[in-house]
């Protein structure tokens, strides 16, 4: 991955394969519905098949926004709201989830001492490429001797 | 007389203002690290000894595991005091979340009560069969502080029409 050379560049991330067992792990603590527990009752419901819980999706996505700015030098603290996420299709299982994350050219203040709030506009993949979930955030980016820390 | 619960309802039945509480999460150090780990491995989430020199002072949980723990409250809640939701008919999915808040740090021993409100029915029929419910959802700590809000459209499905013949 290189840096972004403008504030509108697409930054991309690397890929988490979700398993059947990751899957059932998650809805299993927090999303324990029929379609994400059991593959014939997910069959019979109107995702058609087990599919990820789409809080396991955001949390995901989350992490590969963590990991991907930390890798191009922007020392990401925290998320710290949503604006809009919309799930777009759902994760199947073995679907390989990635995120394309372009940053918004303005910057506003942070109630975190040290950080600015950086907007950004996420959209989660799957391995053929289709959108399945896109999400409109904001993150508390570190500043000074935080920032060192932070990477 | 027979109750109608949550999910025993069609849409139809679902009024604007209905409240509920879903209950109260304590959230244990261990639970924080375990879900850090797995999806936002920061410091002030997974080392307790660092999180107390980070900008948190102190170990903090995961935005999305207080969020998540959201989403594992109402079906607790909904097993309980909703029918037919093993089958998965009426169980209907989120679409979008609008307005994610994260206010306040959530910390080991601290203990979350989570609330739900209809506030809108969007005009929308999707698939021919749902609906559209707007709830409102807020966690409050053990100071009665907010620490998050969030609405989300949740499908719910519609009542058939008399020609569909379908059972109740």
């Amino acid at each position: 991955m290189s840096a972004p050379s403008s504030p509108n560049d697409q930054l991309s991330s690397d890929t988490i394969a979700l398993d059947k067992n990751a899957i059932v792990a998650f809805a299993t603590l927090f999303d324990p519905q029929p379609y994400h527990l059991d593959t014939d009752a997910a069959e019979a419901s109107i995702f058609g098949g087990l599919c990820a819980s789409g809080w396991h999706i955001a949390a995901l996505a989350t992490r590969l926004v963590s990991e991907t700015l930390l890798a191009n030098g922007i020392p990401f603290l925290e998320m710290t709201s949503v604006g809009h996420l919309k799930w777009h299709r759902p994760t199947f299982v073995n679907d390989q989830i990635s995120v394309r994350i372009a940053l918004g050219s303005s910057h506003s203040e942070s109630p975190i001492t040290d950080t600015f709030i950086q907007a950004l506009e996420v959209e989660v993949c799957n391995g053929d490429g289709e959108v399945v979930a896109g999400m409109s955030a904001t993150a508390a980016i570190a500043t000074g001797p935080a920032a060192g820390a932070a990477l | 007389m027979t109750t109608l619960y949550l999910r025993d309802r069609w849409f139809e039945d679902l009024p604007v203002g209905e409240f509920h509480v879903f209950g109260s999460h304590t959230f244990s150090e261990l639970e924080i690290v375990d879900f850090a780990q797995q999806f936002d491995p920061r410091p002030e989430s997974t080392n307790p000894e660092k999180a107390r020199h980070s900008h948190r002072q102190g170990l903090v949980a995961s935005p999305w595991l207080v969020t998540a723990t959201w989403m594992r409250k109402m079906v607790d809640y909904m097993e309980v005091y909703a029918q037919g939701v093993n089958d998965g008919r009426r169980n209907g999915a989120g679409v979008a979340i609008n307005d994610l808040q994260w206010l306040e740090p959530v910390r080991p021993g601290h203990t979350l009560t989570y609330t739900y409100e209809i506030v809108e029915k969007p005009e929308r029929v999707i698939r021919e069969k749902w609906g559209l419910i707007r709830s409102r959802n807020e966690a409050f700590n053990q100071y009665s502080e907010k620490v998050m809000q969030f609405e989300i459209d949740i499908l719910a499905e519609r009542r058939p029409k008399r020609s569909d013949n379908v059972q109740e």
